[in-house]
């Protein structure tokens, strides 16, 4: 049996956010668990280092525990949190010169990979083939459309919500998104259509 | 769900939770998987969704439980860290303002104390042996007393939840209730604490001439009213050890201990003695104790085992349906934790609303197997 992690009840995150507010550290310690994970794994796209990574996503948590009294109470949490994790890693690279070659947020290139998750298609040979040229195209794109893309469809944040993170307007992220997707499809329906001309010339 | 049916884009479907839930964990509540076969053009946006989506998945960070729960921890004491930090900031801003602007007020008040000290001194040579008696009657609100007169240890739950392993011819006394800013417990022998963890109301064991202040960690303090030093040894977590007031006003001598480094204070002159490395200390290495050399550590272990090692730690009987969860193997980290928490986490682990019954010694319990 693997190890689970422990349910609590589930209050929703803004409940939790104000109870942690007024000092209940139930709540502190339930959207930790909650959320750990995540943003370690979101934190690890933006640094190889592991070992900070989880370093800073605990001093955010400390942070937010320390300075609770100053706290804004409505938030989205979830948006907040990466927000957070994404700033304090900014600023190591910043403090730290092991890290000096960059020197501001925008500079942090996105490392994470997307991948293919396999025994989900392993089923399914010519899904696989897709999905995996899919995934390679996506590994391609550009570091930011790569991260808003990554922000929007797997962490469910708004464009409003990924604009303020990536310190952009808007329109930009919302560009960032639709540009993203748009060398997708185009290079994708283009691969496509020349497997079915080859194929066709096979025949 | 009616607004599905205005998704002209991919963008629509990637967006959308339900349609994640469906293609990635394959829980189809909103009946997709019909209304995709409603027209051919909408399968064909579908099918290029599910593709997309396929292919946006990231690899899980693979950090365990007991990851999380190690980080949940070290977070706590940064947070305790950092809280002090703040404070002596605070401190330090109040001592610059003294030095410069009251500096002639602070003379005369030195002064002032001085004499009174040297008054105090003269007319009553007090004692410095401070007994478990004197630190009861100097707080005598509403304490519970209790007393191991038995050959073996024996475990006490407080009301935080935190746990005391009361060794033979020892007394701990300690409010029915915590109430206030502080937990504070007084010692009279030798206990082994683990405490759970609440930085807003440290944890203060007074056991003869000294304080022993935490945050939640686990610790054994030895304190027998008839031996010429008082002993303090931390397992986990962050402890620190001051004299008690009652001996010596000043605030200075505080000693931070780490785990597994040891504190031993001399009683007749009021001396601290620091052992940073417990295995070269013989008395200390001889009178480990049961709990202190059990692992807590498990990696796919039986639940029996884990429960075995518990029994033997605590002095306790677990009853449990055996055969119910003798296939049942768990990996958890319980090092840091006391009894009911401990407990708590095992329960939870094996899951399907497994629980358990404390009275006294005897722990039971109920479960229908795990997951």
């Amino acid at each position: 049996m693997k190890t689970k992690t422990l349910q609590f009840k589930t209050f929703d995150d803004i409940t939790l956010w104000n109870n942690l507010k007024d000092g209940d550290e139930k709540s502190f310690s339930t959207l930790f668990e909650k959320y750990y994970a995540d943003l370690v794994s979101y934190g690890n796209s933006l640094s190889p280092y592991a070992e900070k990574v989880q370093d800073c996503v605990q001093d955010v948590f400390t942070d937010i525990w320390v300075y609770r009294n100053g706290l804004q109470s409505s938030v989205v949490v979830k948006a907040y949190l990466l927000s957070s994790v994404r700033k304090r890693i900014a600023r190591l690279y910043e403090r730290d010169h092991i890290f000096r070659k960059t020197t501001s947020t925008d500079a942090i290139a996105f490392l994470l990979e997307f991948s293919v998750e396999h025994d989900l298609i392993d089923d399914d040979y010519a899904t696989k083939e897709k999905v995996v040229h899919l995934n390679k195209l996506l590994n391609d794109l550009p570091a930011r459309q790569k991260e808003a893309l990554y922000l929007r469809y797997h962490q469910g944040l708004t464009v409003e919500q990924i604009a303020e993170m990536l310190d952009v307007n808007y329109q930009s992220a919302s560009n960032l998104l639709h540009r993203g997707l748009l060398t997708l499809r185009k290079e994708w329906k283009g691969s496509i259509s020349l497997i079915v001309v080859l194929s066709l010339i096979g025949c | 769900m009616q607004k599905r049916n205005k998704y002209t884009e991919i963008e629509d479907f990637l967006s959308d939770e339900s349609f994640q839930s469906w293609i990635l964990s394959k829980v189809d509540k909103d009946g997709w998987e019909e209304w995709t076969l409603e027209s051919r053009q909408r399968a064909k946006l579908v099918e290029d969704a599910r593709l997309f989506l396929l292919a946006m998945q990231v690899a899980d960070s693979n950090l365990s439980a007991s990851d999380i729960h190690n980080a949940l921890q070290t977070t706590w004491i940064k947070i305790e860290e950092k809280e002090n930090q703040n404070n002596s900031i605070q401190d330090s801003k109040i001592k610059f303002l003294r030095k410069y602007f009251l500096s002639g007020v602070a003379a005369a008040l030195i002064f002032g104390l001085v004499s009174v000290w040297f008054y105090q001194n003269q007319v009553s040579p007090k004692s410095n042996v401070v007994t478990y008696k004197e630190l009861i009657d100097e707080n005598a609100e509403g304490l519970v007393e209790q007393t191991n007169n038995s050959n073996k240890p024996q475990i006490i739950t407080l009301s935080d939840g935190s746990s005391v392993l009361l060794q033979p011819n020892s007394k701990l006394s300690y409010p029915k209730i915590f109430t206030g800013n502080e937990r504070k417990v007084y010692l009279s022998g030798e206990g082994f604490f683990e405490i759970s963890k609440n930085p807003k109301k440290p944890f203060f064991v007074y056991a003869n001439e000294i304080v022993t202040k935490v945050v939640g960690t686990s610790f054994r303090v030895k304190a027998y009213s008839d031996q010429p030093d008082v002993e303090v040894l931390v397992r986990t977590g962050k402890v620190r050890v001051k004299s008690n007031d009652l001996v010596s006003k000043s605030n200075q001598e505080e000693v931070i201990l780490l785990p597994n480094q040891a504190l031993r204070f001399l009683r007749s002159d009021l001396s601290f003695n620091k052992i940073t490395n417990i295995t070269q200390d013989e008395t200390l290495t001889r009178s480990v104790g049961n709990i202190e050399q059990l692992s807590f550590e498990f990696t796919d272990i039986p639940v029996s085992q884990i429960f075995q090692t518990i029994e033997q730690a605590y002095l306790i009987d677990i009853d449990y349906p055996k055969n119910k969860l003798k296939d049942c193997h768990l990996t958890t980290s319980l090092s840091d934790q006391p009894l009911t928490e401990k407990l708590k986490i095992v329960c939870n682990s094996i899951g399907n609303n497994t629980s358990f019954e404390m009275n006294g010694n005897q722990i039971i319990i109920i479960s229908e197997g795990c997951n």
